[in-house]
Parts: C-alpha cells; structure tokens; sequence
C-alpha cells in the first residue's frame, strides 16, 4: 500500500515540484502517475524510494511512515521496493545472472536458494537463455527486462517503475506493461510513471494526473477509455 | 519472445531481510568472501595501475626496512669492533704489586667487571722494549719508572652509561693515578645509532603516511570511476558498509602485496649485502657477525602494511561514499 498524504516537495531555489498531493494505491493495485514533463512524476518516485525527504506531509509504504525512517534504515527500506529505472542502471561489466543476483547478494541470501531465485525471476521476464550474457550485447527491450528482474527477484510487496517503457518500440513497450500487470495480478502493488498515454489506455488500469506538482485527475481503472 | 506472467503466490515483501536475520553470520562472513574476491578480481582486471601502485608503495615501505636493516647491521661492526672494551688503570709510580692485586680482589667481587688483568712495570717495561725505536730510550733509564696497570674487562652487555660509572669509581679507588676509558667512541657510536634510529622511525612514519596517501588516492579514483555503480548498489538497497567493503578489500590487497614487494626488496638488498660483508668479516677474523631482517618483522611488514591499506581505504571511501550519499 502507498498513501500519500498532503505531500508538498520544494527544491532549494523555490521550486515547488509537488504540492498538497494526496493518493493512496492500495495493496496488489496497480497505477499509473502521469503528466507532462515537469509535472512531479519522478520526484515523486524519488520520495517513495527515499531520495528525497518531502518538504511538508506524510508517506507510508507498505505500512511503514516513511518519516520515521532515518537514514541507517534507508538500505533496509529500499530492499523491500523493486524500482525499475528508464536507463535500466545495470552493472555493464557484469553478467545478466550477477546484475540479478545483486539485491539477493545485498540481502544476504543463501547462495543457493540466489540461483533458484535469480533464474526464476529471468524465466518471468524471459531471459533465462541469457544469464551469462553481459547486458551490453542486450537489445534495449532485454536489458529493461533484466531491470525488472532484478526488481522483482527480492519479491517485493511494492514495485515502482519511472518511465519504464521510455526507450522502447510500442509493441516491446505492451509486452513490459503487461509483465507489470502480471505481478499486479500476484499481490504486488505496482506504481508506474509514464507519459505514453496511449500506452496506458491500453492498459486499463488506474491513472493518477499530475500537472506542476498538483494532483488534477485520479481515474479509477474501469472508467479509462 | 512471450513473455511469461508471474505465477505462484503474491511475492513477499522483506524475505531479503527475514533470511539476513536467520542467518546473519553466514550471510556477513559470504559478504566478506565475496567483497574479498571481486576487489581482487577489479585489482587483476587493470594490472598495469594495480602493478604501479603496489610498486610505488612497495618501494616506500622497502626504505625504512632497508634502513633498519643497515643500522642493525653497523651497530654488530661496532660489536664486534668492541663493545667494552677494557679499561686500563695505572696505579700511582711506587705503588707496590700486594695493592695491585688488593685492587684485583675489590674489582673481581663487582657484578659490573668481568674480569682483571694485572701488568706489572716489569712487563710493560719488556712490552715497551720489543716497540721499534723504544728499546735504546729505555736502556739509557736508571729505574723502571713505570707503574703497575690493571686492565679491567667491563661485563658484556654493559650500556655506556655504565661503563662510564665504572670508570668513575677505578678513579676514586686507592692507589690510582689514571684511568684510561677508550670506550668513548662506542659511546659516540651509540648516540650515532639512536640518531639513526630515531631517523629510521621517523622516516617509517613518513612513509607510511605516503603509503596511507597512495592507497587513498587510489581507492578515490576508483571509486569516483564506479559512481553509477555505487548509486545504483544503494538504490537496490545496499547499505554503506556494504559498498565500502570491496574498496577495504581493495586496500587491504594493496597494503599487503606491497608489504610483500618491500619484504622481498630488503631481503634482496641483504643478499647483494652478503658478499662485502662475508669479506669485511674474513678481515676481522671471522669474529663479525650480520644479522639479517629479524623473521618477526619480516611476517609483521606485510600484515602492517594491510592494516595501513585498510586504514587509507577505509578513511577516503568514508569521505567519498558520504559525498556521494
């Protein structure tokens, strides 16, 4: 679950990239925050994943006030988020199999149940063919793929993905929404920031609007055309 | 390519953490193990950068080792040049031989004396007589004018301080005119050897603090090369430590390597040493003893080293990962 309660966000400067923003997304929901550029969707993500601290309001994720985290609970937080990114922030000079690996290395697993883990999440994104590839002879679509799977290899309870479709061609574009759709369908709550609006009419599912820093429309899912 | 929908249950939030908890020894010391084996891995993936740093801290810590190693070595010449050597008492001219040996009976009985030999004028008159140019001088003397000495053996191991001391009680004792302490070069060459040794530490120091400063330097860059990496490690959830570790690794591969490299340059410098010195000691009769790097600091130099590495890895990535924070 993800509640955002009159969430303001000012930048030193002035800036005003969120303002008096209230939503919640309930658990195993799926969501869509869009809007122009500019419009507070990534700082908005960046304040779910702790990057930055909101000016005024509060924030829970997956129960817990962000607020009352401080910076020694950070790592631990962010452990219990999958985060897709637009660039993919893979590690170039690792194999598919080790850029996966790494949130299970970081979360102390046992190196066994690492390679059940990190081959199932590839076999989802359907990837497991290429696990000692190194991500550089990837196609865009794939390297966003191994993104996601090492977003979902710690089975997170929250998902959230900043344009995650930003680089690829329509039909690769679907084929990762309805891989998100899919883990929706599993109890993950999934917070997606996107701007391709047909993209996300197609999707059918909730879309929260920004428009510089203001929440201007919340669409639930069976009223998107 | 289809891509599959997830199956199974709803994925759970912190298992990462859950299994971290029920195992924290095992996943610390894997972590160790694996931090440990990719910093080696980065070390061997740019072996021209990695070869020159471990040179350049390598040869700094070889001086001070090499020092200490030389300033061992010239304070065995001055043992074996003498480190007490004996004290030569003249008695007062007229002094009989029963005070000779009284003095003899006194000396004997202190912990400071290893032992006294007596010369009486007799003797020293025939020593004298046998020096070309002398023996015509003393044929031309009436009586022998010269006094009994006593020449006093200091114990082994005795500091010059208490030779000195020694040599201030013979002085005082009844019957003496003079007292000739020829162990005043030794005690120059001591206070020599204390310069040197003071030198040696400082220059231990300095260097070290180099060394600190080459792998801080190193670890700096290294990091500053890996910034992307390190920001996404910490988006994924890693903590600090976490990214610190493989750069303390890293340091401490550093450190120890080049302890090796200076351990192996001194020994080197010893065995180009041998040769000379095995001649210079023929020339004292085989009575000169080198010693060679004790094996203590031999095993001390690298592990010292690490720790330096670590330290200078561990104060520069907690600078660097804070401003990257």
């Amino acid at each position: 679950m993800i509640r955002f309660d009159q969430v303001s966000k000012r930048y030193e400067g002035g800036h005003e990239a969120l303002s008096q923003l209230s939503f919640e997304v309930a658990e195993g929901e799926m969501a869509f925050v869009t809007g122009h550029s500019g419009a507070g969707k990534s700082t908005l993500l960046k304040l779910l994943a702790l990057i930055e601290r909101p000016t005024h309001g509060h924030i829970v994720l997956d129960g817990q006030p962000l607020a009352k985290v401080h910076a020694p609970g950070i790592p631990r937080l962010r452990r219990r988020i999958g985060m897709v990114f637009q660039d993919h922030r893979l590690l170039m000079d690792r194999s598919v199999f080790a850029n996966v690996e790494l949130p299970l290395v970081i979360g102390g697993i046992a190196p066994q149940e690492r390679v059940r883990r990190v081959r199932a999440a590839l076999e989802k994104v359907g990837l497991l063919d290429y696990e000692r590839q190194l991500p550089v002879s990837l196609s865009t679509g794939e390297q966003q793929r191994v993104g996601i799977a090492r977003a979902i290899v710690t089975r997170p309870a929250v998902l959230i993905a900043d344009e995650p479709t930003g680089n690829l061609d329509p039909q690769l574009a679907v084929e990762i929404m309805e891989l998100f759709a899919g883990f929706q369908q599993v109890g993950t709550t999934v917070l997606v920031a996107s701007h391709d609006l047909p993209l996300i009419k197609r999707m059918r599912k909730r879309v929260v609007v920004l428009d510089h820093g203001r929440l201007v429309a919340d669409v639930a899912a069976e009223e998107v055309l | 390519m289809p891509i599959d929908a997830p199956s199974g249950s709803r994925p759970e939030g912190g298992e990462s953490s859950r299994h971290t908890r029920s195992r924290p020894l095992a996943s610390w010391r894997e972590h160790h193990g694996w931090s440990a084996a990719a910093s080696l891995r980065r070390l061997a993936g740019r072996p021209f950068g990695t070869l020159l740093t471990i040179a350049v801290m390598g040869l700094a810590l070889a001086l001070p080792l090499t020092f200490y190693l030389l300033l061992g070595n010239v304070q065995h010449l001055g043992d074996a040049l003498g480190r007490n050597p004996a004290i030569s008492v003249f008695l007062q001219p007229g002094q009989p031989g029963s005070v000779a040996q009284l003095l003899v009976k006194q000396l004997d009985a202190r912990d400071d004396v290893a032992g006294v030999t007596v010369k009486s004028p007799q003797q020293g008159l025939d020593e004298l007589s046998k020096m070309q140019g002398f023996s015509d001088a003393l044929k031309s003397l009436d009586d022998n004018p010269l006094p009994y000495v006593l020449q006093v053996q200091p114990k082994d191991g005795l500091d010059a301080g208490a030779v000195s001391r020694l040599a201030t009680d013979l002085r005082a004792m009844h019957g003496v005119d003079m007292v000739q302490d020829s162990g005043t070069w030794r005690q120059r060459l001591d206070a020599l050897l204390h310069v040197g040794n003071r030198i040696v530490l400082i220059l231990a120091g300095l260097l070290a603090l180099a060394a600190l400063l080459v792998v801080g330097n190193t670890v700096r860059v290294d990091i500053a090369s890996r910034a992307d990496e390190i920001g996404v490690l910490m988006l994924i959830g890693a903590s600090r430590a976490f990214v610190r570790r493989p750069y303390l690794y890293a340091g401490i591969w550093y450190g120890l390597f080049s302890g090796v490299l200076a351990v192996l340059l001194a020994l080197l410098v010893e065995a180009v040493l041998a040769g000379p010195v095995a001649a210079l000691s023929q020339a004292y009769g085989g009575s000169l003893h080198i010693g060679g790097l004790p094996a203590g600091l031999l095993l001390a130099a690298p592990l010292a080293a690490a720790a330096l590495g670590w330290l200078g890895a561990r104060l520069v990535s907690a600078w660097q990962l804070r401003r990257a924070a």
